[in-house]
């Protein structure tokens, strides 16, 4: 796959990318569906080539119907396959709801067992594009709250790369929410592993910056905005350490917990609305697991309540920036 | 609303053997024996769980199949060992009745056995699913039976990818799902069937057009006047059955079956019948109001039990004192006995019934496993 010229630090789509066909190569029991994901090679192209490498029957371009391609997906991988179903736009998971949460999510309780559904529910999410309110959605809360479903969102390419081969090796449904706003972003790239050595395993988190005033929870775009938040926090004498979730569920308590030991602070941000969004789960859980540790009231910074609209000055207000974290984490260290 | 004619069940279809082959011709006098015996055995699982229903033995719903067992039967038998079924909820014996010409006691027919489906019904934990979720909800990935949720023809795509999959693997196996003509006016329906008709994959979708969906009349569910005719826009074969000949039904299915097997593609069979009490027991009661009782007199007025005793007196299978031995047919719950069936069926349910009821419940610490798969499975 390297050439010479190729740059040796490599973007997120190129790991995703990576990801899909290391498995393919070794998984032959691996099988894609999607729109326009063989022939065109994908709306974003991280299954580019890859009909002409493995074949019309294993890389499905699906007619426009996510529940067939979900519920296909389900059928195939009970039946002994391994299954990557992508939606274009992971706003239009919704169309596959049902099979997701009632055929999929449930397959493995209700039969006790017999039957888990190895598949991953990958497709682009996520806001600051001006893809307004149908191609900017982070609905991942919806997923996380239907018993029986991995969720997983990557915000750096050897995560993209390494927790999409972990997905699809899971012997349960995952559903992997990817950043589009990432897929070429310059300034995260980073050189990839291969093969096995890519993997990263689901249910970890990981510590992107260590710091010790207070914990910075997030994922996604929000991570990125709180890496910038915390050098500008600097300016101001606070050291703030930012946790990137990776997995949403299984979620990773423990390495939240540890952190909130020694910050003793706890600011999540996420960019899905408010209202019952995940941010809303961590600050629960972690107000029970870590209460010993705070010396300020947990709090969040997300999206408002409102879809998310097109036009730059509506879209900004509604998404959380920089500097609205900026201004919440000194809230919370001058507490 | 729409104005409405009385429902019709399917007109008695008229054969003539001599210049017509039919796919019934390979059928044995042991065959027919062998469906009317299952006809009964369909039959007694229905009256004998409305029983034990009204004695306040069972929880939940039950979806009586009365006067539509031979769907079931008929389409049943069609099939080989290794095929795969999608029942739905009206399709209680289809899980015993899946493969059970290879014996009613084989231990490996890929089809349940009595005891597993009984266990279900009853909520124990011998149970395939271990009573995790209820009634028709259940399956078997080794015998071949895709395991439904509430969600109606929601199993259709699934069955769709179980047979892509085994395809890609070089099988030949046919899927046969099973809805009733209201679960078609669903997206996942038509989803389902339009990706199976795309890649020419072998899923015979039946449909128990049994004239009603819950409160609601099939036309207005459907707008043309057979369900069947949906198959013209993925042009694929849309065939239409008389749902109370067991041996109509046995023909169309094995048609589309023989169609899908060879390459040809999904079909949509439809089969005429008429759902004869409420829509669940819980519905028995409303039901005799919102449905007119001339409509009712004639839809339950050709049993399939009796249906298959004409066509066997006919062709000399039958006397008329073995047909009258065991009149069970057009008797409802309430007025039938053990005696109006073989005993034969008496003794497979009953044996069922047995081990269901000595069978524990499942231990509260299972509530929460199996959420994802664990380490030892
Ligand atoms: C998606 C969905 N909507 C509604 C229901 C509730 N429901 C259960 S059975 C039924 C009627 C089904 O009618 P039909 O498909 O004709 O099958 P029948 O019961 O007549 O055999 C309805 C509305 C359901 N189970 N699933
Ligand atoms: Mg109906």
């Amino acid at each position: 796959m390297s050439t010479a010229v190729e740059r040796k630090t490599k973007n997120y789509l190129t790991g995703l990318k990576e990801a899909m066909y290391e498995e393919m190569e070794s998984n032959p029991d691996l099988i894609c569906m999607g729109e326009d994901i063989g022939l065109l090679g994908g709306a974003f192209g991280v299954t580019d080539g890859m009909q002409a490498k493995y074949g019309a029957e294993r890389v499905i371009d699906m007619p426009i119907s996510e529940s067939a391609i979900v519920g296909a997906a389900c059928g195939m991988a009970l039946n002994g396959k391994t299954v990557m179903a992508e939606m274009q736009f992971i706003d239009f998971i919704s169309c596959g709801f049902d099979q997701i949460v009632n055929m999929v999510a449930t397959y493995c309780y209700r039969t006790a067992g017999e039957v888990p559904i190895p598949m991953v529910i990958r497709g682009p999410a996520g806001g600051y594009g001006g893809g307004a309110l149908y191609h900017s959605q982070m609905n991942e809360a919806w997923f996380c709250n239907s018993p029986g479903l991995k969720v997983v969102c990557p915000s750096t390419p050897s995560d993209a790369k390494g927790l999409l081969k972990a997905a699809l090796r899971d012997p349960n449904p995952v559903v992997f929410y990817e950043i589009k706003e990432l897929y070429r972003k310059r300034s995260i790239e980073e050189e990839l592993l291969d093969g096995d050595d890519a993997l990263i395993p689901l249910g970890k988190a990981r510590v992107g910056r260590e710091g010790t005033d207070l914990t910075l929870v997030s994922y996604g775009n929000p991570y990125h905005l709180s890496l910038s938040a915390a050098k500008k926090l600097e300016e101001f004498g606070f050291s703030a350490e930012v946790i990137d979730l990776r997995t949403l569920v299984p979620l990773d308590e423990e390495t939240i917990t540890e952190s909130l030991s020694r910050t003793n602070r706890l600011l999540v941000v996420n960019e899905a609305p408010m209202t019952c969004g995940f941010a809303g789960e961590v600050l629960a859980r972690l107000s029970q697991a870590a209460f010993e540790h705070l010396d300020a009231p947990p709090a969040r910074v997300t999206r408002t309540d409102t879809p998310v609209p097109w036009a730059t000055p509506l879209e900004s207000d509604v998404l959380p920036s920089v500097d609205d974290i900026v201004e919440a984490a000194l809230k919370l260290c001058r507490y | 609303m729409p104005e409405r004619e009385l429902a019709r069940t399917a007109e008695p279809r008229k054969v003539s053997k001599a210049t017509e082959p039919l796919p019934r011709d390979i059928l044995t006098p042991d065959d027919y024996r062998e469906l009317l015996d299952q006809l009964y055995l369909a039959r007694y699982f229905d009256v004998r769980l409305t029983k034990e229903k009204k004695r306040g033995r069972l929880r939940g719903t039950l979806y009586s199949s009365h006067n539509q067992e031979a769907i079931l039967v008929g389409s049943l038998y069609a099939l080989r060992s290794t095929d795969w079924i999608s029942p739905i909820h009206r399709d209680m014996p289809a899980f015993f009745l899946k493969d059970i010409k290879n014996g009613w006691d084989s231990k490996d027919r890929l089809g349940m056995s009595i005891e597993e489906v009984c266990s279900q019904v009853w909520g124990r934990v011998d149970s395939p699913g271990r009573a995790r979720d209820n009634w028709s909800h259940i399956g078997s990935k080794k015998k071949r039976i895709i395991h439904s949720t509430s969600m109606l023809a929601g199993t259709i795509p699934v069955a769709a990818g179980v047979v892509y999959a085994d395809r890609l693997d070089g099988g030949d196996n046919v899927v046969v799902t099973y809805n009733g003509e209201g679960s078609t006016a669903q997206g996942a329906f038509h989803e389902g069937v339009n990706f199976a008709a795309v890649h020419k994959l072998p899923v015979v979708t039946v449909i128990e057009n049994n004239q009603w969906a819950f409160g609601t009349p099939a036309h207005l569910g459907c707008p043309t006047e057979d369900v069947a005719d949906r198959a013209k826009g993925y042009g694929i074969p849309g065939l239409v059955a008389d749902g109370q000949d067991v041996l109509d039904v046995f023909d169309k299915v094995s048609e589309a079956v023989e169609y899908a097997r060879s390459g040809k593609g999904p079909s949509i069979v439809e089969c005429k019948t008429f759902r004869s009490y409420g829509h669940g027991d819980h519905d028995d009661d409303r039901a005799v109001k919102y449905r007119p009782q001339d409509e009712v007199e004639v839809g339950r007025s050709r049993d399939p039990i009796a249906e298959m005793k004409k066509v066997m007196i006919a062709e000399g299978l039958l006397t008329q004192k073995e047909a009258d031995k065991h009149p069970a047919e057009y008797k409802g719950a309430g007025e039938v006995t053990d005696h109006d069936f073989p005993e034969r069926v008496v003794e497979f349910l009953s044996r069922g019934v047995d081990f269901a009821l000595k069978s524990p419940l499942p231990d509260a610490s299972e509530a929460r496993r199996w959420v994802f798969k664990e380490e030892d499975q």
